[in-house]
């Protein structure tokens, strides 16, 4: 992809966030958490969106409502990093060359994001 | 993983390697923790991969660090692996043959250098994806296509490396390397084709050059580390048919393969097709557990209810027709008078035409979706692929079926697989999919597979690619001539690469400082 379109992607995904973020139960995207998303649609979307192989293999595994990783609000960020490194189940694990640990360290806060007060537990 | 070194390598040399590679592309790509080891492991193999360990990697960006990394390596004889992307799933990944080499990890080499729209080509770095190309393409309104494998998680590069096949007319994607960039075991850079020119015009037009071609020396190989290569594209069609064909009955592959063969000999279908069991789809759409929890490779009758389920043949395959419209009319006229009286049915092609929506074409799009299959047994998925070369003959594929299904049943595995049409060959790839932590169901694939490499020995066909795993077995299936082009591969081998530094075994080429202590 080229940075012009990098940039219009990131723009995209940053204004659609901010449309869930502005939504009843989630706080806006701090930095990090943004840059997480950056990197989460740059290298996990090949197998985490809608219809993937991982998101499949994850709604036959846990139910339909955990199928989606974006949409999860049960996710502790040191599982993702954790899994990420050391691959889980029919999931490579990802290298340091693949994924860099600060891009892991911002793809699991992006994931593991907060709900705000009022969505209750997560 | 901890580290395990080969005995030729001490550890002061390989602390060594490490400073020194580390002033090269700096520390933060020197991977040496226990954790990177584990991340380089093979994430499917037969059992735990620790046949397969590397002890570190490093990874360069530039073609002077790659040299310089190699220069290093012969001084202090560190093997090597290089790998592109590391997504070679089901042969290995990014795993070396022989533990303790360091992974070369080509990934951080990842420019699109070049696409020429007019003349349909491309020059593209190791770690380069089909995701990555297929965005430029479609980023930059090019209207060229590209040729895509099932699992296109991987290296453009790596893939045509590897033999890797899509399924589009430009689906035999070696074929289509033209020109490449490599650095030599001994560190020095070569240009094959015309690319040996300096000033060269026409590095990706011609592939011969002039004298030997050396391209294929470099083909599932380990005699050099390429480091740009020259791919030609497909220049968008103005239409594309297609079809899927099922198949009832397990005998019908015998005057399908027939019709087909003809049909691709002529060039009438022009793309790798793959005719595929009944399988293939349930192994995507379900797991095997919500059809059959008994021990043993599943029975004909959970067969009969999988393939009504889904409305699927006992084999299906898909027929696409690219060109003109007034082209592909014409295939499509010749294609029915060759299918449909044995079909006895008539085909519903589904036509595309450019400015249509791409999904809906023949093109090589890019998904991972296929990998669904390692999910087939539950827990913690693999699968390893057997795929010998055969002749597109119905008899000989007939014959081929009921052999290979035997042996799975034997083993009690179920029977995957697909006979992917070439325009002169078969490649018949049989899919083994397995839990990776229950140690009888990979104990009895390993034997499956040597049982497959045995059987199709004595029958005449050999493997095109193969797993870490059997290289050396699948190597000594060519015998000719007491294993001559063996003999050959080492003779090139030692001359090109004295230190034998560069990935040892791979293939069953062991250089000479490994030979009998590396297998």
């Amino acid at each position: 992809m080229t940075r012009a379109a990098h940039r219009a992607l990131a723009a995209v995904l940053v204004s659609a966030s901010a449309v869930t973020a502005a939504g009843a139960d989630e706080a806006p995207l701090t930095a990090v958490q943004t840059e997480g998303m950056r990197a989460f649609h740059a290298h996990c979307d090949y197998c985490h969106l809608e219809g993937g192989t991982g998101s499949i293999m994850l709604g036959r595994r846990l139910g339909p409502g955990k199928a989606l990783l974006e949409a999860r609000k049960d996710l502790d960020a040191a599982y993702v990093r954790a899994s990420v490194r050391s691959g889980t189940r029919s999931m490579p694990a990802l290298t340091r060359v693949e994924v860099t640990d600060a891009e892991l360290a911002a793809i699991a806060e992006y994931l593991a994001r907060a709900p705000a007060p009022l969505s209750g537990s997560r | 993983m901890k580290l395990v070194l080969p005995s030729t390598v001490s550890a002061q040399a390989f602390d060594q390697a490490l400073n020194r590679f580390a002033g090269i592309v700096g520390s933060e790509w020197v991977l040496a923790t226990d954790q990177d080891r584990d991340t380089y492991l093979d994430a499917y193999a037969l059992g735990d991969g620790s046949d397969h360990v590397a002890a570190a990697a490093v990874a360069p960006q530039t073609v002077d660090e790659v040299q310089a990394i190699v220069r290093i390596a012969n001084e202090l004889k560190i093997p090597l692996w290089p790998t592109a992307r590391g997504k070679n799933l089901g042969y290995g990944a990014a795993a070396p043959r022989l533990s303790g080499t360091v992974v070369l990890d080509l990934g951080r080499m990842n420019r699109i250098l070049e696409v020429d729209p007019k003349f349909a080509y491309c020059v593209v770095e190791p770690g380069v994806g089909f995701f990555d190309l297929y965005n430029h393409l479609r980023d930059e309104k090019i209207a060229l296509w590209m040729s895509v494998p099932g699992n296109a998680w991987g290296s453009v590069v790596g893939n045509a490396l590897e033999r890797g096949i899509g399924y589009t007319p430009y689906g035999d994607n070696t074929s289509k390397i033209c020109g490449m960039e490599v650095v030599l075991p001994t560190a020095e850079l070569v240009r094959t084709g015309m690319g040996a020119m300096a000033a060269t015009r026409s590095w990706q037009h011609y592939a011969y050059g002039f004298g030997p071609g050396w391209d294929q020396m470099f083909v599932q190989s380990n005699l050099g580390i390429v480091t740009k290569m020259g791919l030609w594209l497909m220049p968008e069609p103005e239409a594309t048919l297609r079809v899927r064909v099922n198949l009832p009955q397990p005998e019908d592959i015998r005057w399908a393969i027939d019709a087909l063969a003809r049909l691709r000999l002529d060039n009438v279908i022009e793309n790798n097709m793959v005719f595929g069991n009944y399988l293939h789809d349930a192994a995507v759409l379900s797991q095997r557990d919500e059809w059959y929890q008994g021990e043993g490779a599943i029975p004909d009758s959970v067969s009969a209810r999988i393939m009504e389920r889904y409305g699927i043949g006992w084999w299906s395959f898909m027929i696409t027709l690219y060109g003109q419209q007034d082209v592909v009319d014409a295939r499509a006229r010749i294609v029915r008078r060759a299918i449909e009286p044995q079909l006895k049915q008539t085909l519903k092609f589904d036509a595309w035409r450019r400015g249509d929506p791409i999904e809906q074409s023949g093109a090589g799009i890019p998904s991972v979706l296929p990998l669904q299959i390692v999910n087939w047994r539950g827990g913690r998925g693999g699968h390893i692929g057997f795929s010998p070369v055969m002749p597109p003959d119905g008899r000989l594929a007939l014959e081929q079926f009921h052999r290979m299904q035997a042996r799975f049943e034997e083993y009690g595995h179920d029977y995957y697989t697909s006979f992917t049409m070439g325009q002169r060959h078969i490649s018949n790839v049989n899919i083994i999919v397995y839990d990776r932590d229950n140690k009888a169901m990979t104990d009895s694939a390993r034997a499956l597979f040597k049982a497959l490499i045995a059987d199709s020995a004595r029958a005449g066909y050999g493997e095109y690619r193969t797993h870490l795993d059997f290289m050396d077995d699948v190597a000594h299936s060519f015998d000719f001539n007491h294993h001559m082009l063996m003999r050959l591969n080492e003779t090139v081998k030692d001359a090109l690469d004295p230190n034998g530094i560069l990935a040892p075994g791979k293939n069953g080429i062991w250089p000479r400082a490994f030979r009998g202590i590396g297998a």
